[in-house]
């Protein structure tokens, strides 16, 4: 069992942890970094609830090991607001009830920012494909995808 | 998931010699995606997992006018996906890659490791073939090029020796007025994994079609040409009728694999329906002009 030097950036801050090869970069976040915003689902890659932003890209971090993102940038939810100013995916989530329990929560937003970069202004359609990594069992996801509209347009007018 | 040793050779000849070295205990990681699920329900523990991130062989997606694609096996499907050389020069694998699984897959799944797994139930392999895509193969030993029906050998069965790795896929160019049309047939629209998938690459002269490669996977054991309705299409005037007759040919010349997610007559039947949606589309026939979706 081989121990790794994992260095890597996270939310902007530089980390140093030994860990395991077999560490998963979920158990990574929640339990050597304690960033518990990044949930565990499935573990199996089907619910995307862990998903966070790796280099910029959306990325399942349970499927990921800790040592794949050395020298390598993460973005988990709790790096996505500036001070008390929540990104605008954070606040249009909140005005368009786009959750219930809000466990699937983080993993859509992350899933959502990956999309907006790349599709500034999407239809219904692919915020729909976009987030087709992702699953929701309580909301039926018309208002996860009214969320992505709102968050779009208020992108768009720079808010 | 079991402990194991990460090891990270900078070289194809350092990355064979292990694998030569530690066998079957050993497993190389690409991107991980599928590996990681195997692992985590211990279909596989291997002992030590050869990462061939650090091989810049393995890295990047070239174009050269002879040669034709070089897409690095390390090449996500969303690289592929975004790739402005693949949207030029083979337009119908970006389209293809912009459909794998999901986001989270495409950012960190390969399409070297896509290919190593030999997974029948997604979309490259159809694609590849149909593009008379190559394989390049290497170890300490030296390269070798295999044709996609060459390195596919049966279901989760490749050619790739213990000792080597798959460094790049080759696409060759596409003669002039030669397009690409691939098409996947989802049993629900939540599912990430074809339950059919048709990919269809000809060279269109009104309403003529020529040298044409009809692929089927997803629901074959391995990608599969279709010879008796290429040979059906080829050179001739592409009407409602001869779709329908090649789709019908297609659906007789498969043997499909029959699981929980479909019968084998369900997927012959799904098949039938996707070659011939798939080889109207090429030749811009619709309804109206007497296609039957």
């Amino acid at each position: 069992m081989s121990i790794h030097r994992i260095e890597c950036t996270v939310n902007g801050e530089f980390h140093s942890v030994d860990a395991p090869a077999r560490r998963l970069l979920s158990d990574f976040l929640r339990d050597d970094l304690h960033l518990t915003g990044t949930k565990r689902g499935c573990e199996t890659g089907v619910c995307g609830v862990c998903s966070v932003l790796l280099d910029g890209e959306v990325v399942k971090s349970c499927l990921m090991l800790a040592v794949q993102v050395i020298g390598r940038e993460v973005t988990t939810i709790e790096g996505l607001a500036r001070g008390d100013a929540l990104h605008p995916l954070q606040d249009s989530f909140m005005r368009c009830g786009g959750l219930q329990c809000g466990y699937c929560t983080p993993g859509f937003i992350l899933a959502a920012c990956d999309l907006l970069k790349h599709k500034p202004q999407p239809s219904t359609d692919e915020v729909r494909h976009g987030l087709n990594g992702n699953l929701c069992r309580c909301t039926g996801y018309t208002q996860i995808v009214e969320s992505v509209l709102h968050a779009a347009e208020e992108m768009k007018h720079g808010n | 998931m079991r402990e194991f040793d990460f090891l990270e050779p900078t070289s194809v000849a350092e990355a064979s010699g292990m694998l030569a070295e530690l066998g079957e205990d050993a497993r190389v990681i690409a991107g991980g995606t599928a590996l990681m699920l195997a692992m985590r329900q211990r279909m596989l523990a291997p002992t030590h997992l050869i990462s061939v991130a650090k091989i810049e062989r393995l890295h990047g997606i070239d174009f050269d006018a002879a040669q034709g694609l070089r897409i690095g096996a390390l090449a996500r499907h969303s690289d592929v996906a975004r790739s402005p050389l693949v949207r030029q020069h083979a337009s119908v694998l970006a389209s293809m890659a912009t459909r794998v699984a999901n986001p989270q897959v495409r950012n960190q799944g390969t399409m070297g490791g896509n290919l190593c797994y030999g997974d029948p139930s997604t979309d490259p392999p159809g694609c590849l073939m149909a593009l008379d895509a190559q394989v390049v193969l290497g170890s300490a030993r030296g390269e070798r090029v295999l044709s996609m029906q060459e390195f596919l050998l049966d279901y989760f069965v490749t050619a790739l020796e213990p000792d080597e790795l798959v460094l790049e896929i080759r696409v060759p160019p596409l003669a002039a007025g030669t397009t690409g049309v691939y098409t996947r047939y989802l049993r629900t629209a939540a599912e990430h994994r074809p339950l059919v998938s048709v990919a269809f690459v000809a060279r269109r002269e009104g309403m003529h079609c020529h040298a044409p490669r009809l692929v089927v996977g997803a629901s074959t054991p391995v990608a599969t040409r279709l010879s008796r309705a290429e040979d059906l299409l080829d050179g001739q005037r592409v009407t409602p009728e001869r779709v329908v007759q090649a789709a019908d040919l297609a659906a007789e010349d498969i043997s499909p694999v029959e699981d929980l997610r479909g019968s084998a007559a369900f997927r012959r039947e799904m098949v039938r329906v996707n070659v011939r949606r798939t080889v109207a589309e090429l030749l811009g026939l619709t309804m109206e002009e007497g296609v039957v979706p």
